[in-house]
């Protein structure tokens, strides 16, 4: 088997369409999560690669085999669902040999594979447990065992962590990562944390109304956003619109320095992460006259809220990092580098390019 | 403690009990409880307390307490000399008649329900209220739309004649099949009489029933289960047999009862379905409380074991319930 291609996926709802034209490949052995907002698409994208909703338009390929029209049970992909969908009538080790089980294996190697799977996932010793007696954790487990059981080409998990608490979540992600890594199981995780994402994946796809955004690694995705909307979604950003000008952008009466690639007049939003805007003495262009409002203290890091010409913005320093202590009402300078400003075409400009 | 609670009150001065006034809310339970046992618990007394009585050849009856009826019951009048076992073959055939007809009915509404809890929410409720108002029609009402449905002379017999239906089966030897189980006379098909008509029909007297107790158990079912099931292989039936069942295996079961002990009671479809020498016990009773037998006591007997028939039969189905939970 190799990777698992999506081309034109389309899917209707009647009027609504919550799936546009996606082209996507999964890389074989790779971690790809789906990431967007709720109502994106995300978990229809993945439904339809598991075969449990039919693509309008697109096909779907795995390795040269198209398998657009291959019903669900004929696919091979395990998958966890967002409620883990444990069957609550089979106890442990009977839910994680269910599919061995109705594939007509043996009592006995069904068990002994249950036995293996619950190892793998550190659970050998609930196996005569019952659903209800299972903490969230050790459900989501349960259910990763279980879809591994047929050993799927594909593995699908429809928000694996969203029922886990935060502290368990953050376990969860590293532990699923490394189950990856060690079976090497071409992997999509449907996600709305985008922490999740970049803990776990090789590949993020970011998604919105029903629109791949951007394709790309963690690193790409957050240093080198490819439109507003990744960049607000994905970490934190400020945002300021303004017209591109020769040579800058012109934000109120300012003008920022900036490679901007867009013509003269072009209406624009420009972005900067917090922790690149910096609170310094060093030269350079785009330094703008800024009065503290705000300065909070998140343990690892430190945020000072700041009223500028061109707006509020946030610049983020890590703790023991930057230069003075700055208090509430201190009247500073605050440096856009060049290079860390992103930008984009306006929201209602790209709308009315579309 | 307050500073107040010790200090003592001025002589002279006494402290009277304070009165609680009259309240309505604490005679109430107690006058609905009066009320419960009046009209639901002495009927009932008396049935049993009759069951004991005796009857008077040429008129009526006299209070006793006698075992005579429940001999009659088990074993017949002419016991010990001869024993006959015609009142438990008509308690034989109304566990018949009611198993296998709540059966049918539960296993015809299955399929529907689920295919129901996969509408859309308004064509769900259009429905539930169509299948709700079906309840509104009585027992009689039924029964004589499918007595005149299964009628020899304007029903589907007379269908299948005139269609060439009658003779298309013995044609294809079919009705020879259908003769032997009593389905056929020697010129066309007929229904009633049969244990067939009898049991379809009392089938759909309960089917609106089996849809309403099934409805919560099966919308409540998460459809992620059996899409579950679907990614590890399962096909459709398999979904049904390993996921769908069995998580609505205590619906199921409670339904099944509860239409069985419903059904030990059906009257009406029996006298005009089953065959006299099949009838059942509710139309045993019928017959001595306000029939021809005029036999109050043995009526009252009768109804007695058929209450206790169907409580053992409840505790049976509990029992049985409980012990397939703790496997």
């Amino acid at each position: 088997m190799s990777g698992l291609v999506l081309k034109g996926i389309t899917k209707r709802f009647g009027g609504t369409l919550a799936v546009e034209q996606a082209d996507l490949t999964f890389e074989e052995g790779a971690l790809t999560a789906l990431l967007g907002p709720s109502g994106c698409g995300k978990t229809t994208l993945l439904r339809m690669i598991a075969g449990l909703e039919a693509p309008s338009t697109g096909s779907i390929t795995l390795g040269k085999r198209n398998i657009t029209d291959l019903p669900a049970h004929k696919r091979k992909f395990g998958m966890v669902f967002q409620s883990f969908a444990l069957f609550p009538h089979l106890n442990v080790r009977e839910n994680v040999a269910y599919s061995l089980t109705i594939s007509g294996a043996s009592k006995t190697a069904a068990a002994e594979k249950a036995s293996t799977l619950l190892d793998l996932v550190q659970l050998s010793a609930m196996g005569d447990r019952r659903i209800g007696e299972l903490s969230g954790g050790q459900r989501q487990r349960v259910a990763i065992a279980r879809a591994l059981a047929q050993e799927p080409d594909v593995f699908l998990l429809d928000e694996p962590m969203s029922a886990l608490d935060a502290k368990l979540r953050e376990e969860m992600q590293v532990e699923l990562r490394l189950l990856q890594q060690r079976l090497g199981i071409t992997t999509i995780v449907v996600t709305h944390d985008q922490r999740e994402a970049m803990t776990m994946a090789d590949s993020i796809v970011v998604m919105s109304n029903g629109r791949v955004e951007q394709v790309g690694s963690p690193q790409d995705i957050y240093h080198r956003p490819e439109n507003a909307f990744v960049a607000d979604f994905i970490g934190k950003a400020n945002f300021f619109d303004g017209v591109a000008e020769a040579g800058g952008i012109r934000v109120g009466d300012q003008t920022l320095v900036s490679k901007s690639k867009f013509h003269a007049g072009y209406q624009v939003r420009v972005a900067i992460r917090p922790e690149r805007a910096a609170l310094d003495d060093a030269e350079g262009p785009n330094r703008l006259p800024a009065t503290i409002t705000f300065v909070r203290d998140l343990g690892p890091h430190r945020e000072y809220h700041l009223d500028t010409a061109i707006g509020p913005m946030v610049v983020e320093y890590a703790i023991g990092e930057g230069a003075r202590p700055m208090k509430t009402g201190d009247h500073v300078e605050v440096r856009l580098p060049p290079d860390a400003l992103h930008v984009f075409p306006h929201p209602t400009a790209a709308m009315a390019a579309e | 403690m307050s500073v107040a609670d010790g200090i003592d009150p001025p002589l002279g001065e006494e402290t009277a009990p304070a009165r609680a006034p009259f309240r309505w809310s604490r005679v109430l339970p107690w006058g609905l409880t009066a009320l419960i046992a009046l009209f639901c618990v002495v009927p009932f007394l008396l049935v049993i307390a009759i069951s004991f009585g005796r009857k008077i050849e040429g008129a009526a009856w006299v209070w006793d307490f006698t075992f005579e009826n429940y001999q009659r019951f088990f074993v017949g009048t002419l016991w010990p000399d001869e024993v006959t076992f015609l009142y438990l073959q008509q308690l034989g055939y109304s566990f018949w008649y009611a198993v296998i007809a709540s059966i049918l009915a539960v296993i015809t509404a299955l399929p529907f329900t689920l295919a129901l809890t996969r509408l859309s929410r308004r064509a769900q409720a259009a429905w539930l209220v169509f299948i709700l108002s079906s309840l509104s029609l009585s027992e009689v009402f039924i029964v004589m739309g499918w007595d005149i449905l299964l009628s020899n002379n304007s029903g589907l017999p007379a269908l299948f004649k005139s269609t060439g239906l009658t003779d298309w089966l013995k044609a294809v030897g079919w009705f020879d099949t259908l003769r032997e189980w009593g389905l056929a006379n020697p010129r066309n098909v007929k229904f009633k009489t049969s244990e067939f008509a009898t049991i379809l029909t009392m089938s759909y007297l309960v089917w609106p029933y089996s849809v309403i107790l099934l409805y919560p158990a099966l919308s409540r079912l998460d459809p992620s289960l059996s899409e579950a099931a679907r990614t590890m292989g399962a096909g459709n039936l398999t979904v049904l047999r390993t996921v769908t069942l069995p998580s609505v295996r205590l619906p199921l079961f409670g339904t099944t009862l509860l239409l069985f002990v419903f059904l030990l009671g059906t009257y009406v479809a029996i006298t005009v379905f089953a065959d006299p020498s099949k009838h059942t016990t509710a139309v045993a009773i019928y017959s001595n409380v306000r029939g021809a037998n005029l036999n109050a006591p043995f009526g009252a007997t009768q109804a007695v074991i058929l209450l206790v028939s169907a409580s053992v039969c409840l505790v049976l189905g509990h029992t049985l319930n409980r012990w397939s939970e703790a496997r």
